[in-house]
């Protein structure tokens, strides 16, 4: 069992979202950095989609109550254990009784922790993830409090061959991504396949959606991100009908400035839709803070499915290099 | 009629992302098209690698599972299974609301009815003498879009989106209309909205709850009438 000694509110139980009941307009939910989550539960031996915590506000303090191995992923908040500093991006055995503090992020927006065998919360509608806006799934259908108790899965405890821990090479370290002639070395590229509206934008607009930047605004959360930057239009404003939309969907309200809806977002909806990022950049947007520069460039399914592929290898890396480190001791 | 909608002459299938497809009917809203929108839902589920589907109005989204699959796989297959499909009409229930018009919980109906230069009182026999049908899931879970809206009605989303308190919102925008559930405990009291909220159903009842089978109290097709309880000026 884990218990929340401190956390601030927003912090929830996620897995990689829930999918099979957009027929009742619920959305994915999910964790917003799934690399990152996906990272942790496969250098436990975890499968990938097993619950983890998703951490976007802190500072945070938990307790183990039990000895359990554990993987902290996604942001770098100087995770300390007890008085002893841990790097980030690294897995770990914990006794029962031993304190996780994590802090501000040193850069980017979110932390994860996964543990051996999962948080063991109910499998509410195919999903372990909280569903914020209608009040189920995660932990008691909310987002985390202090004296919250997280259930852990009973499994075999495991052993490394450094007892120190070991480290997970983070994805920003081996995935290329996208690439932009006009970006500045900080800015965030976001790679993108049209959307249906895409043709209804005005030449300006589109030049502009190629080759300005926008500005994530503090507007932005799980829900989605509010951009701030060139103002798009479309040549004639018609009214839109209201149609299902996805995570990474970049929605152009008459203001001009573009929304991108994330896992929290709404199934549906009635603004135009310029373009759609590419499921493997979600993640680098999930830890884009407000303030970071981004630009978007447009590419190809071929060029969206060689990042698929690239970021499943990735991830099938981090699962075979880990199991190098660590044996399962049954019974332990 | 400003802002008209855009109406496609051909069906469309386009790509949603690097791991879904949307198709978009021809033609204007209409029972027949939705009731096919529907019947091609059916089938799509049916086929390997699917992993979610949403109907939409006139268009129906498909997700694919992209560790096995590619969207593009879907996309002629898509588009033929929409020229194979019909349409069937549904024994909807039917749902019957009595609402407040205007007022506190309505106050967006004066605006809507200067935009038309008429009465409230005419909006309002004109929202609450149709019947509607829910055509799709709506933002969360709830009632969906409703269609039905009488043309004369037909106004723009506004600009900019406003706050408005959530809970048996009676609103209506573009060519569609919506009924909001009662506000859930753990939601905020208000929500940002483009929609304009004409009138409040105070006694609405709670359309989804996990813990009740079957979850939700309504199905595509179902149908709803707005009863007037009163207009509040």
């Amino acid at each position: 069992m884990i218990e929340i000694i401190q956390t601030p509110p927003l912090n929830s139980v996620q897995d990689l979202g829930r999918f099979g009941y957009r027929s009742y307009g619920i959305g994915c939910a999910g964790a917003m950095d799934r690399v990152a989550l996906a990272a942790g539960n496969l250098a436990l031996g975890n499968g990938a989609n097993l619950a983890g915590i998703e951490f976007q506000l802190f500072p945070v303090q938990l307790r183990f109550h039990c000895d359990i191995a554990i993987a902290l992923t996604g942001a770098d908040c100087s995770p300390t254990l007890d008085v002893h500093s841990l790097p980030p991006w690294w897995v770990v055995n914990v006794k029962a009784g031993q304190v996780l503090t994590l802090n501000s992020p040193l850069g980017g927006m979110r932390s994860y922790l996964a543990v051996a065998g999962g948080i063991d919360v109910p499998v509410v509608l195919g999903s372990r993830s909280t569903q914020s806006r209608d009040g189920f799934g995660g932990f008691a259908g909310r987002p985390l409090r202090a004296g919250d108790q997280l259930p852990t899965a009973p499994g075999p405890a495991l052993q490394f061959r450094d007892s120190f821990g070991l480290g997970i090479q983070p994805p920003d370290a081996v995935l290329k991504g996208g690439y932009h002639s006009w970006a500045a070395p900080d800015d965030l590229i976001l790679r993108v396949i049209p959307a249906s509206e895409y043709d209804q934008f005005d030449a300006a607009s589109l030049h502009a959606f190629k080759t300005a930047s926008w500005t994530v605004t503090v507007q932005s959360n799980r829900m989605g991100y509010r951009l701030a930057g060139t103002s798009l239009q479309r040549m004639n404003p018609t009214e839109m009908r209201s149609q299902a939309i996805v995570a990474g969907v970049i929605q152009v309200p008459p203001s001009g400035e573009p929304i991108i809806q994330l896992s929290d977002g709404n199934s549906a909806g009635g603004y135009p839709k310029i373009a759609i990022v590419i499921q493997s950049d979600l993640w680098r947007l999930a830890q884009a803070a407000p303030g970071r520069s981004l630009r978007f460039v447009e590419v190809s399914l071929d060029d969206a499915r060689a990042a698929r592929t690239e970021q499943a290898k990735y991830l099938a890396d981090v699962a075979r290099l880990c199991s190098y480190c660590r044996s399962s001791r049954a019974g332990a | 009629m400003s802002n008209g909608i855009t109406i496609l002459e051909q069906p469309r299938v386009s790509y949603c992302g690097d791991h879904g497809l949307l198709l978009e009917a021809e033609g204007d809203l209409a029972l027949p098209t939705q009731e096919r929108i529907w019947a091609v839902n059916e089938v799509v589920l049916g086929w390997p690698g699917v992993l979610d589907t949403q109907p939409g109005m006139n268009s129906l989204l498909v997700l694919i599972q992209t560790d096995q699959h590619d969207p593009v796989e879907y996309h002629d297959r898509l588009l033929r299974a929409w020229g194979d499909s019909q349409s069937g009409r549904r024994a909807g229930k039917l749902l019957e609301v009595g609402v407040v018009y205007g007022g506190e919980g309505g106050g967006d109906l004066p605006d809507v009815a200067r935009f038309h230069g008429v009465d409230i009182a005419e909006i309002v026999q004109l929202h609450s003498a149709a019947e509607y049908t829910i055509f799709a899931p709506g933002t969360g879970p709830g009632f969906g879009y409703l269609f039905g809206l009488d043309p004369r009605l037909f106004i723009p989303r506004r600009k900019v989106p406003v706050m408005r308190k959530v809970g048996g919102t009676v609103s209506i925008a573009g060519a569609q209309a919506i009924l909001g559930g009662p506000k859930h405990p753990n939601a905020a009291a208000t929500a940002p909205t483009g929609w304009h909220v004409i009138g409040r159903a105070h006694d609405v009842p709670v359309p989804f709850d996990i813990a009740r089978d079957p979850m939700s109290i309504v199905s595509l097709g179902d149908r709803v009438r707005f009863r007037i309880e009163r207009i509040e000026r």
